[in-house]
């Protein structure tokens, strides 16, 4: 007699109208035996689980076909690479060598970029909350400062004055694209006559000068088109600022939201069918900017220059993330569960998308609707709420991709170490390129006062 | 010489609950109700409840299929499994039915091809061209009326949507699915959140246009032209806004409109045009359908067999034998039970498929002794 | 109906609704008294024909910790589940 394969017996019953597509499908050897060219069981056994294993040379080609597109098409442009999608050093520094610019919206990324040696005209300065210290910082390192609201201006402005400075500073605009939800929240509106008072106030200004606009119209667009609105409208209120101020616009900055091939969880079908491809967009936000700046052929002057800040597009699928099966469960109503030793604390994406899981061996076992939870104590710690998977193992290694956009910035500390993130370089060597925190790391920032100094009195301690 | 009297025919969209059938169980209908057809007949299905896949008139093999959102590697997969399944039956041709799994099929017409599997449908770009947020700008290109359109992302748009023109009843739509009329600018805002919440962003919000409802269903041939157009009218409808009861038509200014955008669209395969006639003879389209409706077994009774057209012109069938368009043939959709055994349900759901040998005898032991 | 009673089936009773279940080989489950169908794994069914052919629980528990090679408590106690999830369903 052949063995059984062990599994605690259950009975489910089937609920109509909801029945599965298949039954019970045979399983498929849909494994994978490496990330991006390295054996997982290597990098497990000698980085842990779980880890980050980022590509260089996939970030590389990533980052020139974007340029490539853009430029092809446009000539003049530059790509702003967005500090918070994410800032390892490492990763910083590949794009830096790629020629792109910082693009950082805190002072704590400012602070990295120079840090890592990026010259202050080569960071654009985005965000809502740029403090007085480091707005002098920058000003005196000559960064492109994107102001976002008035208070900001007059500080910028005041700034300036003391240290008797002309400052090139764009706008950030907002506006109703008819696409996406209006980010109104950042910069200045267009609708309510909003940026045309901060325009009004730049044009008066001695240490100010406007130079060049931006805005971002969301995130994860899907619709090309939306680009082609965007920069009608950036146009048109270039060519009207233009016009009745003595105000000349070099740079025009659409910020970034372009796709990853990332299943959202609000999309019905698999990203590959929802997703245009990165010429659609291209195509879109290059045509209409050579459209509607024509007319600075024939008054003989400069095009602006096109300034884009894509972070998700460049990295998200550069990044896997390598994860074991702590423990297997079954629910209540008979699903199968698997808890993971990672979760939300290092895939925060894991909120909107539904990440690829792939088996690392190959299925032995029919395939079944599995929920994925991760190690924390929340029950929102979900990694995958359903997603059809063979019978897992204590210890199965697991790989979920892509993960490389957000989740090296908005990963939380909460109950566990973060692990090590891990490089594969263009020749296939590897290398750590974050080190997994410890106990040294967590404790660092903690103070104690000297009556906290002890947790038990040795007394206390040994009843 | 294999043509496609003897094909193995795959067709999909067998679901038929009553009040929004999928158009498979039709298309199976025309296809096997044609004298010349020797061929067999599989129907596809997503869901167990499918009635298509029991029924033996309509289909001699039935199986299922991934859902759409698994995407077309799953999609492929799987039907590189029913050959094998089928053997010396291989499917030769399949039509797909639902709009969720066009764009799988499109993408997969080559490796499908290679597997000698032949498929007649619009590409990637026709399927977008005619998608629901593009309609209005290819309609103005060619000159159709279109109810006056607007996309929406900001939900404070309906408490000011008169300044624009837009005056109640509106009609709010998803961006891939569903339409909902709305009488104020509270309904539409929480048909807004609904839709924003299901499909995501933005919404659509189209004029209201009164008057008849005729949808027109045809074959483009992929170089402009126009096949067999059959022409309805609806005369009742179920409350998903399907036809319950329909009469075929003749309308000119309606055939002109579908052969100016299909000409425009170069469309190739199936596709379905629904427009509204207003009182006044204006014609606005209101959606384009990448596929046969439901009511095709209508252009069997009027002599157009449209999926036999189909296969027709797949197979290079020079000689369609379409009747003169006709009017005044009525139909009213009816529901009926279809028996299914046991076992039949049992392969379905244990297998995914129907299969030779039953694993139960049909008898199932007697409740009584229980 | 009287659920629990008729499915004591740690004492070894013949359970006259396991009888009456038809049981295929594929894990299909159909009860013909409620017209519900389900679905049991391998393991499940291993179990469902153990205690159709009349053993006790005790007696099936340490088949399946022999066909599954796995240690009796474990067997046993799942069996105990399993049958806690019978008299749910049935």
């Amino acid at each position: 007699m052949t063995k059984l394969l062990w599994e605690p017996p259950f009975i489910q019953p089937h609920r109509l109208g909801e029945i599965n597509k298949f039954g019970r499908m045979k399983a498929r050897d849909n494994y994978v035996e490496h990330v991006f060219g390295v054996p997982v069981a290597l990098l497990k056994e000698e980085f842990g689980s779980p880890c980050f294993v980022t590509s260089e040379i996939h970030f590389r080609n990533n980052l020139r076909n974007l340029k490539k597109a853009f430029e092809r098409r446009y000539g003049d442009v530059i790509h702003g690479w967005s500090y918070k999608t994410n800032y390892i050093s490492a990763m910083c520094n590949i794009a830096h060598q790629e020629g792109c610019y910082a693009e950082v919206v805190s002072a704590f990324e400012y602070e990295k970029a120079r840090k890592l040696g990026v010259p202050g005209k080569k960071i654009i300065f985005n965000g809502p909350n740029k403090g007085k210290d480091i707005l002098e910082r920058a000003i005196n390192d000559g960064a492109h400062i994107h102001l976002d609201h008035l208070d900001e201006l007059n500080l910028v402005s005041k700034i300036a004055s003391r240290l008797n400075k002309i400052v090139e500073v764009s706008l950030r605009l907002n506006f109703d694209t008819g696409f996406t939800e209006p980010w109104s929240r950042f910069g200045f509106n267009i609708e309510s006559g909003q940026a045309r008072q901060a325009t009004r106030l730049l044009a008066a200004s001695k240490n100010l000068k406007l130079s060049g606009l931006h805005s971002h119209i969301g995130t994860f667009i899907l619709e090309p088109k939306a680009y082609i609105q965007q920069v009608r409208i950036m146009c048109k209120f270039m060519r009207e600022i233009e016009a009745s101020h003595d105000i000349e616009i070099d740079t025009i900055d659409i910020g970034g939201g372009l796709p990853s091939k990332n299943a959202l969880q609000s999309i019905y079908l698999p990203p590959e069918q929802v997703i245009p491809p990165l010429s659609e967009y291209a195509d879109a936000i290059c045509n209409t900017l050579i459209e509607e700046t024509n007319y600075r052929n024939q008054l003989k002057r400069k095009k602006p220059t096109l300034i884009f800040e894509s972070g998700r597009a460049a990295v998200d699928d550069t990044q896997a993330l390598i994860v074991s099966v702590v423990g297997n469960k079954r629910l209540p109503d008979g699903k199968r569960a698997a808890i993971l030793d990672a979760g939300t604390n290092l895939l925060f994406t894991a909120y909107w998308y539904n990440h690829q899981v792939q088996m690392t061996r190959p299925a032995d076992g029919p395939l079944a609707d599995t929920a994925l939870y991760g190690p924390l104590c929340m029950n929102i710690d979900v990694v995958r709420s359903s997603i059809q998977l063979p019978p897992l193992e204590y210890g199965d290694t697991l790989v979920i991709n892509p993960v490389g956009a957000y989740n090296n910035t908005q990963w939380m500390q909460f109950i566990e170490y973060r692990p090590n993130v891990v490089l594969v370089h263009e020749d296939n060597t590897y290398s750590v390129i974050r080190e997994r925190e410890d106990l040294e790391v967590m404790c660092q920032q903690d103070r104690l006062p000297e009556h906290l100094k002890i947790a038990f009195s040795t007394t206390e301690a040994k009843k | 010489m294999k043509d496609w009297r003897n094909w193995t025919i795959a067709i999909t969209g067998v679901n038929a609950r009553a009040e929004n059938p999928g158009p498979g169980c039709a298309v199976a209908r025309c296809i096997r109700e044609h004298k010349d057809f020797k061929g067999k007949i599989i129907a596809l299905g997503y869901d167990a409840l499918d009635a298509g896949l029991y029924s033996h008139q309509l289909c001699d093999q039935s199986y299922l299929l991934p859902y759409p959102s698994s995407g077309e590697e799953a999609l492929l997969e799987r039907i590189k499994d029913i050959q094998a399944i089928q053997g010396a039956e291989p499917i030769d041709a399949i039509i797909p039915c639902l709009d969720s799994e066009m764009q799988s099929f499109s993408r997969l017409k080559k490796s499908l091809s290679k597997n000698n599997i032949s498929l007649f449908i619009p590409s990637r770009d026709q399927f977008n061209l005619r998608a629901k947020n593009n309609l209005f700008t290819l309609c103005k290109e060619i000159g159709v009326k279109v109810p006056e359109t607007k996309t929406v992302s900001d939900p404070t748009f309906f408490d000011r949507c008169a300044d624009e023109g837009f005056d109640y009843p509106l009609i709010v739509k998803g961006i891939y699915y569903d339409a909902i009329i709305v009488y104020s600018a509270f309904d539409a805002q929480m048909a807004f959140a609904k839709l924003i919440g299901t499909w995501g962003y933005p919404c659509i919000v189209q004029k209201l246009v009164k008057g008849d409802e005729l949808n027109l269903a045809a074959i483009g041939d992929g170089n402009g032209n126009m096949l067999s157009p059959v022409m309805m009218r609806k005369r009742a409808v179920t409350d998903k806004g399907k036809a319950w009861a329909g009469v075929s038509v003749v309308d000119k200014s309606l055939e002109r409109l579908a052969s100016k955008l299909v000409r425009k669209l170069a469309w190739q395969g199936p596709l379905e045009v629904e427009v509204i006639k207003a009182p006044d003879g204006k014609i606005y389209l209101i959606e384009i359908n990448p596929r046969f409706p439901s009511w095709i077994y209508l252009s069997q009774a009027v002599g157009r067999n449209l999926p036999v057209t189909l296969l027709k012109t797949m197979s290079g069938d020079k000689d369609l034998d379409l009747q003169p368009p006709t009017s005044g043939t009525f139909f009213i959709r009816h529901a009926q039970e279809l028996i299914v055994q046991l076992s039949e349900f049992e392969s379905m759901m244990v297998l995914g498929g129907t299969r030779s040998t039953p694993l139960f005898e049909s008898n199932t032991p007697d409740a009584e002794s229980a | 109906m009287t659920k629990k009673s008729k499915l004591k089936l740690g004492n070894g009773n013949r359970c006259e609704r396991l009888h009456a279940l038809a049981i295929s080989e594929t894990g299909f489950i159909f009860d013909p008294q409620t017209g519900q169908s389900f679905t049991v794994n391998q393991t499940g069914l291993f179990v469902l024909n153990g205690f159709k052919k009349g053993k006790d629980s005790e007696t099936v528990s340490h088949d399946l910790a022999d066909a599954c090679s796995v240690p009796i408590e474990l067997a046993q106690s799942s069996v105990e589940a399993f049958i806690l999830q019978l008299e749910r369903y049935l």
